[in-house]
């Protein structure tokens, strides 16, 4: 008895002695303190030309302060950031932090390149207790900063597809709300907006990762289709994937001409313009879209989820998370980490929404006023509980095949083959791809 | 001045020389075929292996590769003759005599495209052929002609090209035939213009064989520009739409830096280099067999 009094009285005294202890560090450990013996330390980091961005190195000034961290930034547009980066990786540069498009993760994650968080959120000086990781929506986190069920990076900069609209455009057309199915928006509001120069709808589909993304995955999944089967063979020449492929073809008759040379920046112009009534886009040009200073019809702008086709929603899904990469030295991954954890950070989720970035903090979206300021919050959530991960595959092959599908996806819209033939090409090359990968032979597990 | 010259003055006025062109120029050429050799893609570095000629086997069965080339060689053949066609004819009304500030004022106002670099004549074409707002389009709106799709349709998209290509480059081709026309001997010129009335007669048997030289090298450097033209079409198109303005030199980027398959795209420009040795060689022997 007196030995299982004792041992309850030291277990119940450990615990609180634990939970004290927590208590206290959690209460006690700051930004500032935790960055003390990094003061001075400089971290390198790739940006992109994007709203996120800007609305980032708005805040950065706080962080320098309070940390003495300095944050150096090199930008570049999207089409350049995964070269820059690799070459920087591949010859041992100077990058600390690794910003990862969702479909680079396996990439990154393979070489080596970047850090799994857990090496930072087990050290207690270096994480914050409010990181709270739950709170990312686990669709993000898990498909922009997860690998093999390893987290690497945190999610920063994040999309879901939207279908933004000219809700003035289409009260004038006699349309009482956007369409709901795909079918919808090509049979009733393709016919009925496409008059006096103007369109419908744009699908940006310029020959890169655009094309890739926005307008060839865009078109597979909400049919039913895919890029590839379980086996990791072709999925193109299924009559799902057909039938999106086809659909594509029809609806450009309510696309403006050209739209293969529609890269994101003339999509949404024209819709700021007034010149198409219909965009499916990424949730972060929103800022653009609903600023009068760049957009004509920002009063007349309005957002739903992307349309459903077939197989439900499936809207598009990308962004990026930033990671710590490999390369940098114990100094450096310390500074760089700090830096992650405080930009996405659940206590400045809402700073930098309101400065044009959008966060995947769950808690955020859930603050009074948010969803009416912000009217693309009840989309983006809704999508972000329908999306797929494997949108566009996330292995290290990606930079191979997306050239592939770039190449004959616009071959397919300008009708220089037909879409079997396209997909049957395309599914060749892409299995080649994936055969010297060694993804058949078994040497490879098939995860994407 | 010494009669001879010591072996280690001579070494050291041209040593430096020599390694500088060794390091920069023949080490990453020796670098490339080496690279060309081995299956070396940057994203899979724990994979690089010797295979051989294997890369430059698929460089030669694969069509895209030839499309490429067939494209690029198409753009040489339709810019390059019209660039001497023009360039000549301005050559020949520079060389009149009597226009002397029209004269300077032309040659400086001909440094100018050449002087622009082909990146901003890239975005410049990106602006002014903008199917909606392009000044191009606006201009043909005066005289009635519906708006053209220039860079967004693969034929309209091939000519901006060439357009620009020819915009650039006829100018230098007519400042190097000028150069060639002074060096015509005056009395023999006048002499040539007192027995015949006919230009074209002068040009033939006088004018042309002082021009050689510098059309060879035009022959060369254009050739060469073109089989490595990449800035001006990537900003514009970037290759699109579809494969319809990717030459060769932009396949090559696709595939060393966007797919990172650096031993595929070095035995490609191992195999363009060949043939621009060749080309160069073939325009040395056509050209100069009179001389």
């Amino acid at each position: 008895m007196n030995i299982k009094i004792t041992l309850k009285s030291m277990f119940l005294c450990g615990f609180f002695a634990i939970a004290t202890t927590g208590t206290a560090t959690a209460s006690t450990w700051t930004l500032e303190e935790a960055a003390k013996p990094y003061a001075g330390t400089t971290v390198d980091v790739v940006f992109l030309l994007r709203p996120g961005y800007e609305a980032a190195e708005t805040m950065l000034p706080e962080f320098e302060e309070k940390t003495g961290i300095k944050i150096n930034i090199i930008k570049h547009p999207y089409e350049n950031a995964l070269g820059e980066q690799v070459r920087d990786f591949v010859a041992g540069g100077d990058l600390d932090i690794a910003l990862i498009d969702l479909v680079w993760i396996g990439n990154f994650a393979e070489n080596e390149w970047v850090e799994p968080i857990s090496k930072f959120t087990s050290n207690p000086d270096l994480v914050d207790p409010e990181l709270d990781i739950d709170d990312f929506f686990p669709l993000v986190l898990n498909a922009f900063g997860g690998w093999n069920d390893v987290v690497y990076g945190l999610p920063f900069d994040n999309y879901s597809g939207l279908l933004f609209y000219n809700e003035c455009m289409l009260n004038d057309a006699g349309f009482d709300g956007p369409p709901e199915t795909w079918s919808d928006l090509k049979d009733k509001y393709g016919p009925a907006l496409t008059k006096d120069g103007k369109h419908a709808y744009a699908l940006q589909s310029k020959r890169n990762e655009t094309q890739s993304a926005d307008s060839f995955a865009r078109m597979l999944w909400p049919f039913g289709g895919s890029f590839l089967n379980e086996e990791f063979r072709s999925n193109l020449l299924s009559v799902e994937s057909q039938a999106g492929l086809s659909f594509r073809q029809d609806l450009m008759q309510y696309m403006p001409e050209g739209i293969v040379a529609y890269d994101h920046a003339e999509a949404v112009n024209a819709l700021a313009q007034g010149d198409i009534a219909l965009l499916t886009e990424w949730s972060a040009f929103y800022s653009t879209l609903k600023n009068p200073e760049t957009s004509k019809v920002a009063d007349c702008l309005k957002i739903a989820p992307e349309p459903k086709g077939p197989a439900g929603r499936k809207p598009a899904l990308g962004g990026f998370s930033m990671a710590v990469a490999s390369q940098a030295d114990d100094n450096e991954q310390a500074a760089a980490w700090l830096f992650i954890q405080w930009v996405t950070s659940k206590q400045n989720a809402l700073t930098y929404l309101e400065k044009g970035g959008v966060p995947a903090r769950q808690s955020v979206y859930e603050l009074d006023g948010v969803a009416e300021k912000y009217d693309f919050v009840p989309a983006l959530v809704e999508s972000w509980q329908d999306g797929v991960p494997e949108f566009r595959p996330r292995f290290a092959e990606w930079p191979e095949i997306t050239e592939i599908v770039q190449e004959w996806g616009t071959k397919i819209m300008l009708g220089e083959v037909s879409t079997e033939e396209g997909a049957k090409e395309l599914g060749d090359r892409m299995e080649a791809v994936l055969d010297q990968a060694g993804y058949y032979d078994g040497s490879k597990p098939l995860a994407q | 001045m010494p009669a001879t010259i010591k072996r280690s003055t001579i070494l050291a006025f041209l040593g430096p020389s020599v390694i500088t062109l060794l390091v920069i120029g023949i080490g990453p050429l020796l670098y490339a075929a080496w690279t060309s050799l081995h299956y070396f893609n940057l994203t899979k570095l724990k994979n690089v292996k010797f295979i051989g000629l294997e890369n430059y086997g698929s460089v030669l069965t694969d069509g895209v590769f030839w499309e490429a080339m067939g494209r690029t060689f198409t753009l040489l053949l339709i810019a390059l003759p019209i660039q001497l066609i023009i360039g000549l004819g301005i050559a020949l009304l520079l060389h009149q005599p009597g226009i002397g500030f029209l004269k300077t004022l032309t040659r400086l106002a001909l440094v100018l495209p050449m002087a622009t670099t082909y990146a901003v004549v890239g975005l410049l074409g990106q602006v002014m052929f903008n199917i909606k707002y392009g000044v191009i389009n606006q201009l043909l709106g005066f005289v009635g002609v519906d708006p053209i799709n220039w860079i967004g349709d693969p034929t309209n998209a091939f000519i901006v090209i060439v357009f620009w290509d020819i915009w650039q480059w006829t100018p230098f081709v007519a400042l190097v035939l000028l150069a060639g026309l002074t060096t015509v001997p005056g009395e023999i010129e006048e002499a040539a213009k007192l027995e015949t009335k006919r230009w074209i007669t002068v040009l033939r048997y006088v004018q042309l064989p002082y021009l050689l030289p510098g059309l060879t090298a035009v022959l060369i450097l254009r050739t060469a520009d073109t089989l490595k033209l990449f800035d001006m079409v990537f900003t514009l198109t970037r290759g699109g739409p579809g494969s319809s303005t990717e030459l060769i030199s932009l396949m090559i980027q696709r595939v060393g830096f966007r797919a990172f398959d650096q031993g595929l795209a070095s035995a490609q420009a191992i195999i363009l280099l060949v043939i621009t040795i060749m080309l160069s060689q073939l325009y040395i022997r056509l050209l100069y067999k009179d001389l």
